[in-house]
């Protein structure tokens, strides 16, 4: 199974797509940093946990659709055709699937890498600063949700139809237009520029209220079951 | 004949696809975003609102559309896996170039629907002051021109990838950038031009123009990114490379794609619209020229020639000059960065000049070699078409040179001199002629008075005045004029004759009535210079105004129909035609030192103060609360919090761009949020509103220094008895 990884892996990363986006995703980082990100977000350092928070909500919507396009090397009308052949090889199709999925969690992970890896030069070159450890936690709390729910809900909904996952890719740019309630704020990055100006003191600590700490959860929560949904309610198939 | 056939055939089968009719109706209905929640254009008239955000909006959306729709139809062959029989029908790079044209075609087609169907209902919407023209070219520029830029996009993309997932990821980063971190960059903004106004009673063919010169450079840079996504185009079954090298054995397409994108990127370095200033806005070395020893003028003279068809300036200036020094000098003229100067002539001779590279403040500096001769008559020509400031890029459209409406402000309208002192007096003579269209108003920013002088045989007609001083700013335009007698004042109040129903049905002129009581009642009745006349003037939408002696720039954006019967301001104008007005008590240059602009002491403070009273004394306490007093405290506690504020030593280490952009608007901030709330503390200080209006009027009516007669904060604060200290915030704005 491991070599199925590997060559999942390589057929996904080791492409055009991958390098092209790649480029893309890092270019848009740039500009955010630059723009967004170094004047400070809510009165706080550009190095904050808040500036950096904005940071990955602003660059949400990318990693999310990055992921997406991902998996669409499996869900797509051609897969499906291959998937004759690949249903018919003696593989456990669960197995077989979970290493798809090993495969497109390394290409989002390397993406997240590069996204994290931009904002560590940017910091560095800018403001020559580098405690990263401060960072972990708005990290923790913005991407995991973000990668479990694109990735759980397009994997199910791939199954269904291979275009619902292009509207699925859509959401999140429809999102950051949208008004959201005060608890999705992480979703459309409002949360990051307004909940520290309620706090009451200058360049506080890190910290979620229920709310919002709840909605993250579900996200995960919601992701990881249709996730799970889509391996165990079908073993796995098409995808 | 083959290709028009075969473009014909593209075009209907294209036109029968039910995802192109649903582009169209999508881009059809997408200017009511415009209407209702897509508003990147904030100015307050009615053009900008029922005109700018729909047209804008359409050409965001509907060229989003067209993107997808490109992508969709270049990736039909390959989806429904017949593009070896396409190929073998038609050359893949023929048929590349037939679904380019047919989509441009059929967007074509889609946008004229669109501007057709849109036409009444912004007729409606604009009401009497709608203009057909204004509005054609809107919507061609604005949207019209966004379609054929995405669609080459697009397909540009998928010549490239020949891959949907990474063309649309492509198309999304392109769109987002424009949309979002390059909204700030007036040349970069190729999907969503940087428009923030349209004017309705005056003509707008500035920003069209700039508007035009983006779309242009953008479409000759992605027509040419095109062309180089054509070469690579997949044939005979060969990968991108490899057709790649087969498609530049011919070098027309080569060559085709290095002039548009040589000409798109020099008309983006060579942009004649928008000046090269020093952005650092603390930096003023013109002001701080050292006056030459010994050379003096007397009076300066100018004829002025605008061209109002092409928005260019040209003139002849001649200065009378005393050279005591017994030596030739080198005298700096300041001019607008547009213009050339094309000869200099000292005596009748021609003279030694060179023009400068630096440029400061939306003036470049050109050098003059005067020689030894004791009286000098110096003649300078010059001309072209003048150029508005960086730093305000993004709200382009202040000079404004056409048929309808001018201004020519400073060094644009005549060369300025700068190290250069007034023989005698404070400020030297100057005599300007001026031929413009004889519908045409001209209004001098001063206290004096323009005349008609010669009315010529072809439509045009020569006006003249003089004034006293070294710049000097001009309007002109359709106006109409009305007497108002307030504060002991007679003002003259130019408006623009498009506006006259709505001026005479809001009574305008009572607002300004009251506001001109007002502040005679409370600080006492202007005093310099104007001999007891004020012209205000109705400016074409600028985002503000300005003031001098006996004259006010009134913004049009503060008398449109929607903003004046605004009922939750009551029937009075709005705050910032208030705030122009007060600028004549508390001015801009006649009672506050032109000192560091990072100093928030300035008119600004006591201007945004007296408005703040005005507001409160027209529509209430709430309302000033609301509107004035809780957003200069947000205002400041946001200043307080702001990191770079509390550690300036980040600030130090930052590249300079980034460092400037964020001072300058901290600086602001102080001048406009934090003085005012001052103002008001010290109000409160000294014991309240009665009390603070005393202490306003003895300063207003001081004796003033001649040598200095500029009112210091360390002046207000001595008649408040007040120590700096004491009003100083930290991070509580409370009072």
């Amino acid at each position: 199974m491991k070599r199925i990884v590997k060559y999942e892996c390589r057929r996904l990363i080791w492409n055009r797509f991958f390098f092209g986006f790649l480029g893309i995703f890092l270019f848009y980082g740039w500009q955010v940093l630059k723009h967004e990100v170094l004047p400070g977000v809510a009165g706080t350092a550009p190095f904050s946990p808040w500036s950096f928070g904005s940071y990955l909500s602003r660059m949400a919507p990318f990693l999310w659709a990055g992921t997406l396009l991902f998996l669409t090397f499996f869900t797509s009308r051609k897969a499906r055709r291959a998937a004759v052949l690949t249903d018919a090889s003696p593989a456990d199709p669960r197995r077989y699937g979970l290493a798809r999925c090993a495969a497109v969690l390394t290409g989002a992970g390397l993406l997240t890498l590069a996204c994290l890896g931009e904002a560590a030069f940017f910091y560095g070159r800018y403001v020559h600063w580098g405690h990263w450890e401060t960072l972990l936690a708005p990290a923790l709390t913005v991407l995991p949700p973000v990668l479990a729910l694109a990735l759980g809900g397009g994997w199910f909904l791939g199954r269904l139809r291979p275009w619902l996952v292009v509207l699925w890719m859509a959401l999140p740019f429809l999102w950051m237009a949208l008004p959201l309630p005060s608890a999705l704020g992480i979703w459309n990055g409002s949360f990051f520029a307004e909940y520290p100006l309620t706090l009451g003191s200058l360049d506080p600590g890190f910290s979620l209220p229920g709310a919002v700490a709840a909605a993250q959860g579900a996200a995960l929560g919601v992701g990881g079951i249709a996730f799970w949904g889509s391996f165990w309610g079908n073993a796995g198939r098409g995808g | 004949m083959k290709f028009v056939r075969l473009f014909l055939l593209e075009f209907f089968r294209l036109l029968q696809s039910p995802f192109t009719w649903l582009t169209a109706l999508a881009t059809a209905l997408s200017p009511l975003a415009g209407l209702l929640f897509y508003q990147p254009a904030q100015a307050g008239t009615m053009a900008t609102q029922f005109l700018a955000n729909p047209a804008l909006a359409g050409g965001v959306c509907g060229g989003i559309f067209f993107a997808l729709l490109t992508l969709e139809e270049l990736d039909r062959a390959s989806r429904s896996r017949v593009e070896v029989l396409a190929d073998a029908a038609v050359p893949p790079r023929h048929l590349a170039l037939l679904r380019l044209l047919a989509l441009i075609a059929a967007a074509a087609l889609c946008f004229g629907v669109t501007a057709a169907l849109w036409f009444p209902a912004s007729r409606r919407l604009i009401g009497s002051v709608f203009d057909t023209g204004d509005y054609v070219l809107a919507y061609g520029l604005f949207m019209g021109l966004a379609l054929p830029l995405s669609i080459l996009a697009a397909s540009s993309a998928y010549q490239f990838t020949r891959r949907t997932d990474l063309s649309l990821a492509l198309v999304a980063a392109f769109s987002g950038l424009s949309l979002t971190v390059w909204a700030g960059d007036w040349q970069l903004c190729w999907l969503n031009p940087s428009v923030w106004a349209l004017s309705d009673d005056f003509s707008n063919l500035r920003i069209f123009r700039s508007v035009a010169y983006i779309r242009l450079t953008w479409l000759g840079a992605l027509e040419g990114v095109w062309v180089i996504s054509w070469l690579f185009v997949r044939q005979w079954g060969k990968g991108p490379l490899a057709s790649f090298l087969c498609g530049i054995r011919r070098p027309l397409g080569p060559l085709l794609a290095l002039c548009l994108l040589a000409g798109s990127v020099s008309a983006w370095a060579a942009q004649p619209l928008v000046d090269h200033s020093n952005p650092d806005l603390t930096v003023m070395t013109f002001d701080a020229l050292s006056m030459l020893e010994g050379v003096t003028c007397s009076r300066r003279s100018a004829q002025v020639f605008p061209d109002t068809h092409a928005g260019t300036v040209s003139g002849k200036a001649v200065y009378q000059l005393q050279n005591r020094s017994g030596s030739p000098q080198t005298a700096a003229l300041a001019v607008n960065p547009g213009y050339s100067i094309s000869s200099v002539l000292a005596n009748g001779t021609p003279v030694p000049f060179s023009p400068g590279d630096y440029e400061e403040y939306n003036e470049a500096m050109a050098e003059v070699t005067l020689p030894a001769d004791p009286q000098i008559e110096l003649e300078v020509e010059y001309g072209g078409f003048p150029q508005e400031s960086r730093s305000m890029s993004t709200m382009q459209g202040r000079l404004e040179i056409s048929g309808q409406y001018l201004c020519l402000e400073n060094s644009a309208l005549i060369p300025r001199l700068l190290n250069v002192s007034p023989e005698g007096e404070e400020r030297y003579p100057t005599s300007v002629e001026i031929i413009l269209p004889s519908h045409m108003t001209v209004i001098p920013f001063c206290a004096s008075e323009a005349a008609v002088t010669a009315v010529h045989s072809d439509g045009t007609s020569t006006w003249s005045y003089e004034y006293t001083g070294s710049g000097g700013i001009l309007y002109a335009g359709d106006y109409l004029r009305e007497d108002i007698f307030a504060g002991g004042l007679s003002i003259q109040f130019y408006y623009g004759r498009k506006h006259q129903a709505v001026m005479e049905a809001a009574g305008a002129a009572e607002a300004i009535q009251a506001v001109v009581d007002y502040c005679t009642e409370h600080y006492g009745p202007l005093s310099f210079g104007a001999d007891g006349s004020l012209k205000l003037i109705q400016s074409r939408v600028s985002g503000g105004g300005y003031a001098t002696n006996g004259a006010s720039l009134l913004d049009e954006a503060d008398f449109t129909a929607a903003n004046l019967n605004d009922q939750n301001k009551g029937t009075a104008p709005g705050e910032v035609m208030i705030h122009e007005l007060v600028h004549q008590w508390w001015g801009l240059a006649n009672m506050f030192a032109p000192g560091d602009p990072k100093d928030p002491w300035s008119a600004e403070g006591l201007t945004c103060y007296t408005t703040y009273r005005i507001a409160k004394e027209l529509y209430g306490e709430d309302y000033a609360a609301e509107h004035y007093v809780n957003p200069w405290k947000q205002a400041v506690e946001d200043y307080h919090r702001n990191f770079y504020v509390r550690n300036p030593q980040y600030l130090s280490i930052l590249p300079e761009e980034e460092r400037l952009q964020i001072t300058n608007r901290l600086a602001e901030l102080r001048q406009y949020c934090e003085m005012p709330l001052k103002i008001r503390k010290a109000e409160t200080l000294v014991g309240g509103e009665a009390a603070m209006d005393g202490i306003l009027r003895g300063l207003f009516q001081r004796e003033l220094d001649w040598a200095y007669p500029y009112l210091t904060y360390e002046e207000f604060l001595d008649a408040c008895g007040l120590e700096k200290e004491e009003l100083d915030f930290e991070t509580n704005c409370e009072i």
